[in-house]
């Protein structure tokens, strides 16, 4: 479907945008409408609140919504362990904030005799909601892919299907770059790599904790990843800071060889094989290769022990993202047989749930 | 370790030793102040205020009689005689004269003047008069010391205090100046036969009667932590899905209570039942948070036909509710450090990471040489959870600290384990009669609904003044 100017008289075009307003995620419209990668979908709750509803129909798909998560119980966590009715109910509870405009906790919990006359003003269509919320409980799509945005650590990120959805383990990594460059001057004001940014998250986590001087080279193989995260930037208004590159792995750090001070990655880290077996929203979601490491799921991470040899300066700090406790071995394990000429003070990091999940260290 | 803020406990025994012995035992009674017409006698009677009627005030309670040691700190202290017009009538006098208080409308000097004399005794008692002058004394010791900023943080916590019960002392004592003035200027006009000068002091006594009000309930409010925001935690007695109902409904009635007055509420930790919640945590941020909600404490009983029972069965229910305040100075804080910390998630299963999408982003902190644990899942990423987390954590930490240093087991330093179920301050019945009773003032409504939605200022008002009137010699 495409749409010019000069095809449609005034009227059409109106009507056109119209329907699209109204339901523009809805059934199989989505599938049909060309990707566009180079506009990212704004998330809800930055869209302008031009909707108006009766509150008394809003409490009715409240309802609705609320009776839908109940009914599911634990039967996603049995098939896939995926969300249960209480995870559904929050997600709700949050989805309200982000649709409606000046939203407060006893939005639904008034007496409500004037529910019929009041009015609330939405972000997006009464009827949308409907669809959205289907989608989420019947399709298992994301939450984070139906408001359009993560919150991630103090950051509110915008994602869309194409770009992975950020951790929660992820957001340590950040801390870690802030102590090391809390006690490292010179790696304050040094260029950084994040390498496989997706929506930006690390990118934009370091690019906050630097110094005057500092940068951050953010890439990815996915140019949907890559506009998504500049529009990320843009948003937190780190261009100057943050550039971005679309390569696979090392490639766009060409003539950067021995000069960074950092060298960060999450890459995709889940062996083949387990892939079909991933959480719906997961498996079915998230674009596969931000997720499909090779057979063992070390393709991509021992890739990056030879991009911290070659490209870490003197005194540099690296940090990657793996699978658990049996990659996190092999990987220093690698790097004790392979380039311990070159990378010292290994660490393994565990993340909150005690899981060992990072890989630390530091360029000779 | 716990690093705690250097404190010096001899202060306290000192300042109860001195109290003690300056307790006087001539006593006078009086009729019922203004606040306690206003806020109690819509409700009941107040020949059945029972904390009103064993109420008895000082006769000399007012006068300073000075030591010769405090005497030579008076230099920098606000004048502390005492006020009195020509012809020798005091605030104090006005007082034992006993001339009957009429209703506002009637324009009479004497009952206007009673009116006032009578709040101004009621908020010397609230603030303490005496120990407030005692403590102000020891203040002004220390704030005229060379060597004082040696410690800027003592120092500066010392100037603040000084700074602000110097500030009630003048308040105090310009309302007494100023009320004998007015009479002075009526006995004037009397005199001089002027009527409009008359009407015109007694205008402005009737003023002072209004503003008295509000001064009065401010000095309710008068301690170090008052001000501060607080945080707000129920929890569930046992037996099961009844109590989580009602725990539910009390923290509801919370969150509609702290609305209504205008103060931000946020869910910090809510921990749900089948039906109702185990456990929650509420910030509520605003001016005086604390001084409020501390009224609080305890556990609440609910009586009433189970709505769970098939057999339609009375029921009781216990809740137990505890108030923190969060301090404002970094200076009194708890210093935490980081390793002393265990910091988990919550509810993780499975190899995480790439492979789970999910919104559960809870976290738990443990303080491992205290054991206090604090947790946090209603923000929407982790990090921010673990920010919200530590807050509660510190507050926690704080008010252990307090009650540690102060070694006085205040109800309002107590945390929900601390709470033991027999201490009951309030019981909700909806069955077979319909009355909401506060056990420690006897302060009761016959509308139950009205109060679960949040109509909680007569019972906070009624314990505040209860618990600092109470204090028979301090004015
Ligand atoms: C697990 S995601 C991590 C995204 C982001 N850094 C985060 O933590 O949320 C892995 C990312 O690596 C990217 N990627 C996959 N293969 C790549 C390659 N050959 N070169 C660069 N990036 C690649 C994917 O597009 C995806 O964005």
């Amino acid at each position: 479907m495409k749409l010019s100017l000069t095809n449609h008289n005034f009227s059409t075009l109106l009507n056109f945008s119209f329907i699209n307003l109204r339901r523009p995620f809805c059934s199989s419209s989505l599938s049909l409408s060309p990707p566009n990668y180079l506009k990212p979908k704004v998330p809800i709750f930055l869209r302008p609140p031009i909707y108006s509803t009766k509150l008394s129909d809003l409490k009715k798909w409240h309802d609705w919504a609320k009776n839908v998560a109940s009914s599911i119980g634990s039967t996603f966590v049995k098939s896939d362990n995926g969300p249960d009715s209480s995870l559904l109910c929050r997600e709700l509870k949050w989805f309200i904030e982000d649709v409606v405009e000046n939203h407060h906790s006893s939005l639904f919990s008034q007496m409500g005799l004037d529910d019929d006359i009041e009015r609330v003003k939405m972000r997006v269509d009464l009827e949308e909601l409907y669809c959205l919320w289907k989608q989420r409980i019947e399709e298992r799509k994301p939450f984070q892919y139906i408001v359009g945005c993560e919150h991630w650590r103090d950051l509110v990120l915008s994602v869309e299907e194409g770009v992975l959805i950020p951790r929660p383990e992820t957001e340590v990594i950040v801390d870690l770059v802030c102590d090391v460059v809390s006690k490292n001057e010179d790696l304050k004001r040094g260029v950084w790599a994040d390498l496989g940014t997706g929506s930006g998250a690390l990118a934009i986590g370091i690019g906050r904790v630097l110094g005057n001087g500092g940068k951050v080279i953010a890439s990815d193989l996915s140019s949907v990843a890559v506009a998504v995260a500049a529009y990320n930037v843009e948003r937190y208004c780190l261009q100057d800071k943050i550039e971005l590159r679309e390569g696979s792995w090392l490639e766009p750090l060409k003539g950067m060889e021995g000069k960074l001070a950092g060298l960060v990655s999450n890459p995709p880290y889940i062996p083949s094989k387990e892939i079909s077996g991933l959480q719906a929203e997961v498996g079915k979601h998230e674009p596969r290769v931000a997720l499909d490491g090779g057979a063992d799921g070390m393709n991509a991470l021992l890739h990056l022990c030879d991009g911290a040899d070659l490209m870490l300066k003197s005194g540099g700090f690296f940090a990657f993202e793996t699978n658990g406790e049996q990659q996190c071995k092999e990987l220093v394990d690698y790097m004790k047989s392979n380039k311990s000429a070159s990378l010292c003070n290994l660490e393994i990091l565990a993340d909150f749930a005690g899981i060992q999940r990072f890989v630390i260290g530091f360029r000779l | 370790m716990l690093n705690f803020p250097r404190r010096s406990p001899t202060i306290t025994t000192f300042l109860c030793k001195i109290i003690k012995n300056s307790y006087e035992s001539h006593h006078i009674t009086t009729s019922p102040t203004l606040f306690h017409c206003r806020h109690l006698s819509h409700s009941f009677p107040h020949n059945t205020t029972p904390w009103f009627s064993s109420t008895r005030l000082s006769r000399s309670g007012y006068s300073n009689e000075l030591s010769p040691t405090q005497a030579r700190f008076w230099a920098s202290q606000p004048e502390s005689t005492e006020h009195s017009t020509s012809d020798e009538l005091t605030v104090q006098a006005i007082l034992s004269n006993n001339w009957p208080i009429l209703d506002e409308n009637d324009s009479d000097w004497k009952s206007h003047a009673t009116a006032v004399a009578q709040s101004i005794h009621l908020i010397k008692r609230r603030l303490q008069w005496k120990k407030l002058k005692v403590r102000l004394d020891m203040l002004s010791v220390q704030v005229n010391k060379a060597d004082l900023w040696d410690d800027p943080v003592n120092a500066g916590k010392i100037n603040r205090e000084h700074g602000s019960l110097l500030g009630k002392v003048k308040e105090v004592n310009a309302l007494e100046r100023e009320l004998i003035e007015h009479i002075e200027m009526i006995k004037l006009a009397r005199e001089e036969n002027d009527a409009e000068l008359e009407l015109e002091s007694t205008k402005a006594l009737l003023n002072m009667r209004r503003n008295a009000e509000e001064k009065e309930l401010e000095a309710l409010l008068a301690e170090e932590q008052d001000s501060c925001s607080c945080y707000i935690e129920v929890q569930a007695g046992a037996g099961g899905t009844e109590s989580m109902d009602w725990a539910a409904m009390i923290m509801q009635m919370y969150k509609l209570w702290a609305q209504k007055r205008g103060y931000k509420v946020t869910v910090m930790e809510e921990m749900a039942g089948e039906i109702g919640i185990k456990r929650a945590t509420i910030k509520v941020d605003g001016e005086f948070a604390f001084g409020y909600a501390k009224a609080e404490i305890g556990v609440h009983r609910l009586v009433r036909i189970s709505p769970f029972d098939s057999n339609k069965r009375r029921h009781t229910s216990f809740a137990a509710v505890a108030v923190i305040p969060i301090l404002g100075g970094e200076s009194s804080r708890v210093q935490i450090n980081e390793s002393d910390l265990r910091i988990e998630r919550f509810r993780s299963g499975g190899p995480g990471g790439q492979h789970a999408n999910t919104t559960e982003s809870a976290v738990r902190i443990i303080h491992i040489p205290t054991g206090v644990i604090a947790t946090c899942q209603n923000e929407r990423s982790q990090h921010s959870n673990k920010a919200s987390a530590m807050a509660v954590l510190q507050s926690r930490l704080d008010q252990l600290e307090i009650t540690r240093q102060a070694q006085l087991n205040a109800q309002h330093t107590q945390s929900l384990t601390d709470i033991t179920w027999g201490s009951q301050i309030r019981s909700y019945v909806l069955h077979p009669y319909r009355m909401v009773k506060d056990l420690r003032t006897n302060y009761e409504v016959s509308d139950p609904d009205s109060v679960l939605e949040g109509d909680l200022d007569g019972f906070i008002m009624s314990y505040l003044s209860a618990s600092l009137d109470k204090n028979e010699d301090d004015a």
